[in-house]
């Protein structure tokens, strides 16, 4: 039963249509012209769960190359054009699918759909050794960045690699391994090209201040002639128990600040209405200031600095409930582990409070009327309910998903997931230095 | 709604037999669409507090932003961090909920709450979505007039912002961060300190000391609350009314705004290294400071600086990243410490990036080359003509979302800007010149004065470093 002190803003009016060219190319729509801007998204239906084996990185590696020209774009042309055209723009890389995406004044839409429809057709055109070198070097330095040289940097990593096992599609994450990435060749590139890159192998959205007649005839000029392709190869079978079957545990001794305790857990799979409960259960549990879990080792036991549980949303495994817990100076994380799975047991047994569950939702309907309140969020969204799960509609109306599971949904995946033995714990022991870390 | 049949193509039905697509020439934009930033309607409620609301179609997740004159100059000598722990402790507690309730209450309209302390002042922001905004907006106010400041709970605070600092001394960011203050400004002054105190000033922080602080420096008359979003289904009076039921409530007595001593900081040409033996990076932040938004050369220091290091396409990233790879990205970028009309602000005029460790020096002498050839040779009509399109042209993009839109106008605020600042700078940016754009960046980050902060490996880098010639090099440890 649950509710919100309003009636579902949901939608807001929100509306999409659904088209597709002969090539096999997914198109959706979706106007709104209240400001004049136009996002331009583009999902192609493959990410790191793709990649075989000692080519760890190569779709997000490939991502970048995507961003070197193209037949009729020179060098770093798409970022030089969509820039000095007032847009911003970007690609993303993820287990289950790699996106790029524009945001225009209106007036530009269309140099981004030529611009996209141009390396979707003519990559290879343009894709030489001198790009992909450069570009490996800038994802090995981006690695560095954001994994090597920070602390718990590496925690997602040794996380996913405990959650789903060896030779699992998933058991890697998208930045990939160094070893990989100096491994990966130009032809390697190519070829990931020619086997993924293909217009039956992406959806296109384009959401904003747009004539939907006039959008759909320059996607049809643009994209309409790239010739598509059944070369694709599924990825690997990431089917998997529910449960990881017994607690998988990893003690990490590293330079870190603090000791930290991560526990993941293998959760319903994204699009399911289980997958919605458990994004409340961990919201209730962890996912702000008023949570359980916060609640407990930050503000009574004082054991921890910061504590949150999120949730990875993952269609084709299933999805990874994350809590994180970086501990107070001098509290142990056996302590803490202990403290956590009282809080997760009474959870199981009695569920949110209706207050708890009005909270959650509440949070989660924010976060939603968020990521809807731009067009390029918007565009994908719409994206991602496409590729995923076959229907753009699906995305305006998930917040109502959301606002209508009940508590006891709530409760009963909490009591089937969040268990010892269908998790992994992640343990982080700062080095014993000779300064004051040592004193107590 | 409903799924078109298949459109038929003869191109695609062609192209499906393994032949190239079809080329086209590179379309040409339509005619821009009319946009302006937006102009706030701005308002005094009973109790002094300056209001200003903006209306934005749409926008259903509503932005506040709050601005208070309790600049981290105004904290008391060796209490350093105690604007941060009471800007912390608003939302920890008041005269109608305990610290958990009051978490609840807002966690329960869909609200988040978070406060800051920065050399210009106290930032409070709430975003909520507008069918709830009068009763988060009731919170917030409460959080403002009546705040508890229960003994326990600054404590607490004062515990965890303790456990803090390791982490904040662990990342390489926020280490030259710090670092650069400590070189750049003099002992002496709040800036060269970090924002959120020391181990040492932080200890001394209790109830006593953040409502000392609150009483001293928090007032509506001396305050300003900026509401932006859809505000038009607003019942009983819109958000005029919803404002002066909840924050007109908010009493104090007008107190004299401090006058702020000017900045000053020493940018004799140097170089720190921070020693992080073993790390597989080097952090680059190499600033000084220069002019703000008061000053006049502002539009042609942000399109100089943007086209050396605004984007991955600007000189600094054109070298470093998409030629030599040394690099995920460096950007350069003007970041206003404080600001006033009397000329005593300044901002923040620096470079930064991470390069890999052992391509340290190499990539150091091509930023001092790409700095030295735009001093010598200037930057192109076309360069200038790409930032400026970008810069003006992002703007409706930039500003689609509450949340933008307000910030914006809190700055301008905390920076004694007028409300229409932002929407005059597009029309100077506008007008700027190549030369004036070049002149500008060249004297906000001029090669030979600039205090060069590295965090990394000593031992590979400070060799290559010393090579260089780009000032004196000192070796500092880690914490």
């Amino acid at each position: 039963m649950g509710h919100t002190a309003t009636p579902p803003p949901a939608t807001g009016g929100l509306t999409a249509t659904e088209h597709r060219l002969a090539n096999g190319l997914r198109v959706v729509l979706s106007e709104d012209h209240l400001t004049p801007v136009a996002a331009v998204c583009l999902w192609y239906d493959v990410g790191s769960r793709h990649e075989a084996e000692g080519r760890t990185g190569l779709a997000h590696l490939f991502e970048h190359l995507m961003f070197q020209g193209s037949a009729q774009v020179q060098g770093n042309g798409h970022f030089e054009l969509v820039q000095g055209a007032g847009g911003s723009l970007n690609g993303t890389t993820s287990f289950e699918r790699t996106n790029y995406f524009e945001t225009m004044p209106a007036h530009e839409l269309e140099l981004a759909l030529w611009l996209e429809a141009d390396r979707m057709g003519s990559l290879l055109a343009a894709l030489d050794e001198e790009s992909m070198e450069n570009q490996r070097d800038v994802v090995k330095n981006e690695r560095r960045q954001r994994y090597d040289n920070v602390p718990y940097g590496t925690a997602f990593e040794r996380m996913t690699a405990m959650v789903y096992p060896e030779g699992h599609p998933y058991h890697h994450t998208p930045i990939g391994s160094m070893a990989d990435l100096d491994a990966a060749s130009l032809e390697d590139a190519r070829e990931f090209f020619r086997t993924y890159y293909a217009p039956n192998n992406a959806v296109l959205s384009v959401v904003g201040d747009i004539d939907p007649d006039t959008t759909l005839a320059w996607i049809e000029k643009y994209f309409g002639s790239i010739p598509g392709h059944d070369g694709k190869r599924p990825p690997r079978d990431g089917a998997l128990p529910d449960p990881v079957g017994e607690e998988q545990r990893e003690v990490v001794e590293e330079d870190v600040p603090s000791r930290a305790l991560m526990n993941g857990y293998r959760l319903p799979h994204d699009g399911t209405r289980e997958a919605d409960a458990a994004d409340l259960a961990l919201t209730a549990l962890g996912g702000g200031e008023s949570s359980r879990l916060y609640t407990r080792l930050v503000r009574h036991d004082r054991t921890a600095v910061a504590a949150g549980f999120g949730l990875l949303r993952l269609a084709g495994a299933p999805s990874l409930g994350w809590l994180d817990i970086k501990a107070s100076s001098g509290a142990e994380t056996a302590d803490i582990q202990v403290a956590v799975d009282e809080e997760l047991r009474r959870f199981a047994e009695e569920g949110p409070s209706e207050e708890e569950m009005e909270r959650a939702q509440a949070q989660l309907e924010r976060e939603w009327l968020d990521r809807l309140g731009t067009v390029g969020g918007r565009a994908d969204e719409l994206c991602r309910y496409a590729v995923l799960f076959g229907d753009p509609q699906l995305a305006l109306t998930a917040v109502r998903r959301v606002l209508d599971v009940t508590r006891e949904e709530v409760r009963q995946v909490a009591a089937e997931r969040l268990r010892a033995d269908n998790r992994a714990v992640l343990v982080y022991e700062p080095l014993a230095n000779d300064d004051e870390e040592t004193g107590q | 709604m409903s799924e078109t049949p298949a459109s038929t193509s003869p191109a695609g039905i062609a192209a499906a037999a393994g032949e190239s697509m079809e080329f086209h020439p590179r379309p040409a934009g339509g005619a821009p669409k009319p946009w302006a930033f937006p102009t706030p309607e701005r308002g005094t409620l009973s109790n002094g507090l300056t209001v200003l609301s903006c209306h934005r179609p749409g926008q259903e997740v509503v932005a506040v932003e709050v601005d208070l004159r309790a600049p981290l100059d105004a904290e008391p000598e060796g209490l350093d961090g105690v604007a941060t722990i009471m800007a912390r402790a608003l939302s920890e507690g008041t005269d109608k909920h305990t610290a958990e309730e009051f978490a609840a209450e807002l966690e329960r309209c869909g609200a988040t709450l978070d406060a800051n302390a920065d050399h210009a002042g106290v930032r409070v922001s709430l975003e909520v979505p507008v069918s709830r905004l009068h009763k988060a907006l009731g919170l917030l106010a409460d959080a403002l007039r009546a705040p508890a400041f229960p003994d326990s709970e600054i404590e607490r605070l004062v515990a965890n912002r303790l456990d803090e600092i390791p982490h904040e001394l662990a990342n390489p960011a926020r280490r030259a961060a710090k670092e650069l203050s400590r070189e750049l400004f003099p002992a002496e002054a709040r800036m060269s300190r970090p924002r959120q105190g020391t181990e040492e000033t932080v200890r001394r922080i209790d109830a006593a000391a953040v409502r000392a602080f609150y009483e001293a420096h928090v007032r509506p008359a001396t305050a300003t609350a900026v509401v932006v979003g859809d505000l038009d289904g607003l019942r009983d009076g819109g958000v005029e009314a919803a404002l002066a039921e909840t924050l007109g409530g908010w009493t104090g007595a007008v107190v004299d705004s401090r006058a702020m001593p000017p900045i000053t900081a020493d940018d004799t040409g140097r170089v720190v290294i921070v020693d992080r033996p073993g790390a597989v990076q080097t952090q680059l932040l190499i600033g000084r400071v220069g002019a703000d938004r008061h000053d006049r050369v502002w539009p042609a220091q942000l399109l100089g600086v943007y086209c050396l290091g605004g984007t991955l396409t600007s000189r600094l990233d054109r070298v470093l990243r998409e030629e030599k790879g040394y690099t995920y990205g460096v950007r350069a970028f003007g970041h206003v410490l404080r600001s006033a009309e009397d000329g005593s602000g300044a901002a923040l005029l620096a470079i930064s990036g991470s390069v890999a460790t052992d391509v340290t020096g190499p990539a150091l002498a091509d930023l001092w080359q790409v700095l030295r050839t735009l001093a010598a040779e200037g930057l192109t009509d076309e360069e200038r003509d790409v930032a400026v399109q970008n810069l003006v042209g992002v703007a409706p993009l930039r500003y689609e979302t509450a949340q933008a839109v307000a910030e914006t106008l809190a700055d301008q605020v905390e920076e004694h800007l007028p409300d229409d600042f932002q929407g005059r700078l597009y029309a100077q940016l506008a007008e700027t010149g190549t030369v004036e754009a070049t002149a500008a960046a060249v004297s906000a980050l001029p090669a030979d004065r600039l205090v060069t902060v590295l965090v990394g490996d000593a031992s590979q880098i400070a060799d290559p470093v010393r090579e260089l010639g780009i000032g004196e090099v000192k070796v500092v440890t880690g914490g």
